[in-house]
């Protein structure tokens, strides 16, 4: 959204001087492997297998979605939904039968054809009653998928689904060949601009331009390098050193003046669908009552909570992005306010307030929003107590088991609201005015009167004061100048490089 | 000897049996599910049950067990679940680079830290040996992790000598691997140093004061041959001792060094597998680290008894 230059930081006299000491060539260089078309992308978390029809990962998408495979549509560097692998579709009136139409003569990196067979297969793969793919329930509406012909495919829906069209966009139905889906773990084949070429475990993983690619003259990347860097120091100094390229996604906001110093680098803010909350088990002890969630809303100090970010987050008040053209700003639904806070905690019988558990994820927000929500609620009387966790610990203890008061965690899916109606989910919340609401939504397929609907929900779920909403992650991506075309935002995990090229 | 060695060489096998058994009982009661890891928190529960069936979690403890170590004896380590790539590949591709690594490291704290011990045993009590005895200290401080930002910020991104991290491969180029590993070794090279430089001095000090040094020294022997040939010598078995056991801390500083230069190390496993909860991976790691142990300290003993030939007595 903001693009940070160094210029204000160092002042044009320091430039020039700097210019006048290595000559022009050595500022906003290239690295040597530019000529050849080839970049180094750095990411924090390496993938798993990459089939992301069958593993759940961010990391799976980031790499293959757009790259390696496509889908019917895709997301647009906006969150729009445009065609993929599909030219068009059409919705029966009753919004119960989409006919899809296959781009004509698309093929496999292997060579094989790609037909409406391969995406009827890959949409049973996810939704068949013996499927095992993590976003089954993304796709559970669906009631059978018919081949019309080679390039013509009908899928029948059970209900009207309003979030249809955007899940058979995502990268989770990645388009398979018949063929080739059961190796696509550790040998991805898809349809997409980039071929799969090797796999350092541990390390990297290597893609070259398709030649096959039907549109394979607009690709000016050959060769691109994932590069898995955990450490932010590591990372930080394969940068400067000129090892990598580019990271889309940074994780380390208190460390980002070092790159902003460089000027070879262009550090850009954009947007995230990650919203992080303080998550709350509506169903244990104090936080059942809707006053103490009340009183925990008055007393969050979001200004704080995003300088811990070093501001590059943005206040939420609900569970919703600011930046999706349906978001109402609700941050001042329970204005900070610790007078009001202490009242509504005497009221709901605490007046000295209460002891809670806050466990941790291995993030980098949560460390930081943790220790500043201890003093913000420790201000009212909530005495946390922070316990770390890994993440399988915090899957199977907090979210499986629900064995926690708080936590904080982002949720980076889209159209994640519909969490809110679910049953037994990690929060306990339970409220069946929601879940007829959200059933609402799910039916309602004239976009004016759902975004209608989609406003009120987000009031439900802030009123409610269900979790503690902080704010939205932000995207911070640092990049070589010299390269362009990445995305600013990330509407979806992708690290789209089809228009990506070095000036 | 041969009767000494065999009989060592029983133990340490009876060992590693009870290792697996506590390797494989660890895992077992380690929080967090594979499969939930793996589908995250979409995942219905009949998904992580299908996946948990073929991972072949629903089969009994005892069951899975045996079918690791049946496959250990046939070096079927098993498909890791997370990439979906032989183990055995996976651990291949890693002791190429932790190996070299580790024994470029121990090397280069050898060929310092001997001479260095040595030479401050010699000047015992003199500024020399304080500056040794000041940089030992300094040495063993410093935590590696720190040391290795500090290496990769002068010689990678200042002075651009050395890559900042990663590690290109032996193949086509291995002069480039060794270049790599350089910052790397360097770092985990200098707690060994420090503890090695003071184990040598105290262990030349203390058979300085032998007898036979006196003699040695009375006979008129140069004292340059008195410390090499008399002194050094006998100090060794200590020495030597102590640098087994620092082999196996340099696999824990290994896993430290490989995520500071991000090289795809053995070390770098063990951290990912253990947050994937990659156990499959896991456990075959820690046995074979237990066997490298192992296998160290079996050498040592051969060591001992090539130092010292006196025949042993059963203990």
């Amino acid at each position: 959204m903001t693009i940070f230059t160094r210029r204000g930081a160092i002042g044009l006299t320091g430039a020039a001087g700097v210019l006048a000491l290595f000559g022009e060539g050595a500022l906003a260089q290239a690295p040597a492997r530019a000529k050849d078309g080839a970049v180094v992308i750095g990411m924090s978390l390496e993938p798993p297998v990459l089939d992301p029809n069958l593993n759940a990962a961010a990391a799976v998408r980031e790499i293959t979605y757009l790259n390696i495979y496509e889908s019917l549509a895709r997301i647009d560097p906006r969150g729009g939904i445009i065609p993929g692998l599909a030219t068009g579709w059409t919705v029966s009136p009753d919004g119960l039968e989409y006919v899809f139409k296959l781009v004509p003569g698309v093929k496999y990196h292997d060579g094989e054809p790609c037909d409406s067979a391969d995406v009827k297969f890959t949409l049973d793969r996810l939704s068949a009653p013996d499927a095992t793919a993590p976003g089954k329930s993304l796709y559970a509406s669906i009631k059978s998928v018919e081949v019309i012909d080679a390039t013509t495919v009908k899928v029948t829906l059970k209900n009207p689904d309003s979030f249809f069209l955007y899940n058979v966009a995502l990268g989770d139905a990645s388009i398979m060949g018949r063929k080739s889906a059961a190796t696509n773990g550790t040998k991805p084949i898809g349809t997409g601009p980039f071929v799969f070429k090797e796999r350092k475990e541990g390390d990297s993983v290597t893609l070259a331009k398709s030649p096959t690619y039907r549109h394979a003259a607009s690709i000016r990347l050959n060769t691109v390098t994932f590069k898995f860097i955990r450490d932010p120091a590591a990372q930080i100094n394969a940068l400067l050193a000129g090892d990598v390229d580019t990271f889309p996604g940074f994780q380390a906001p208190e460390l980002v003046g070092r790159v902003r110093a460089d000027n070879r680098f262009a550090v850009v803010i954009g947007s995230t669908m990650g919203e992080t909350i303080l998550a709350t088990n509506n169903g244990r002890g104090p936080m059942k009552d809707l006053r103490v969630r009340q009183a925990i809303a008055h007393a969050l100090n979001r200004e704080d909570l995003v300088a811990g970010e070093s501001g590059f987050a943005l206040p939420i008040g609900s569970h919703f992005p600011p930046h999706d053209a349906d978001h109402v700003d609700l941050t001042k639904t329970y204005p900070f306010d610790i007078a009001k806070a202490k009242k509504l905690l005497a009221d709901a019988g605490h007046p000295n307030g209460f002891e809670a558990s806050l466990k941790l994820p291995p993030v980098g927000y949560a460390q930081r929003s943790g220790e500043i929500l201890v003093s913000q609620l420790g201000k009212i009387g909530i005495k946390l107590t922070i316990t770390q966790l890994q993440w399988p610990q915090w899957l199977a203890e907090v979210f499986k088991e629900r064995n926690y008061d708080f936590t904080i965690v982002a949720h980076t899916e889209a159209n994640d609201l519909d969490r809110y109606a679910r049953d037994g989910y990690y929060w306990g919340y339970d409220s069946k005015a929601f879940k007829d609401h959200w059933a609402a939504v799910v039916r309602e397929t004239d976009p004016a009167k759902r975004a209608v609907l989609i406003k009120a929900a987000q009031k439900m779920v802030a009123d409610d004061a269900v979790n503690g909403f902080l704010f939205q992650l932000g995207k911070i991506g640092v990049w070589n100048r010299q390269l362009v075309g990445m995305w600013e935002n990330s509407p979806t995990p992708s690290i789209d490089l089809s228009g990506v090229s070095w000036k | 000897m041969l009767e000494f060695l065999l009989r060592r060489l029983a133990t340490s096998l009876v060992t590693l049996l009870l290792a697996s058994l506590v390797v494989f009982v660890v895992l077992e009661v380690l929080p967090g599910d594979p499969a939930q890891v793996m589908l995250g928190t979409e995942a219905r529960p009949d998904t992580l049950a299908a996946l948990r069936a073929k991972f072949g979690f629903d089969r009994p403890a005892p069951e899975r067990y045996l079918s690791w170590i049946a496959g250990l004896l046939v070096f079927d380590l098993g498909l890791s679940h997370a990439y979906g790539t032989p183990v055995s590949k996976l651990i291949g591709d890693r002791l190429v680079v932790t190996l070299p690594l580790g024994a470029m490291a121990l090397t280069w704290a050898t060929c310092v830290a001997l001479p260095l011990g040595v030479f401050a045993a010699s000047r015992r009590g003199r500024p020399a040996d304080w500056l040794v005895m000041g940089f030992g200290q300094l040495g063993i401080s410093i935590p590696n992790f720190w040391f290795g930002i500090l290496l990769s910020l002068t010689f990678a991104v200042s002075l651009r000598w050395f890559p900042a991290g990663g590690f290109p491969g032996w193949s086509p180029d291995p002069l480039k691997a060794v270049h790599a590993l350089v910052l790397p070794a360097l770092s985990l090279s200098l707690a060994e140093i420090a503890i090695l430089a003071r184990v040598t001095r105290s262990s030349v000090l203390d058979t300085l004061r032998e007898d036979y040094i006196r003699t040695a020294r009375a006979k008129g022997v140069p004292e340059r041959a008195v410390l090499m040939r008399h002194a050094l010598r006998n100090a060794l078995i200590p020495i030597v001792t102590v640098g087994g056991l620092l082999a196996g801390f340099l696999v824990a500083g290994a896993i430290i060094v490989e995520t500071v230069f991000y090289l795809p190390g053995l070390g770098k496993l063990v951290f990912d597998s253990i947050n994937n909860r990659d156990l499959i991976v896991i456990k075959n790691i820690v046995l074979l680290l237990t066997g490298c142990v192992l296998t160290v300290n079996f050498l040592i003993d051969v060591v001992y008894a090539l130092l010292d030939p006196r025949p042993k007595v059963s203990a």
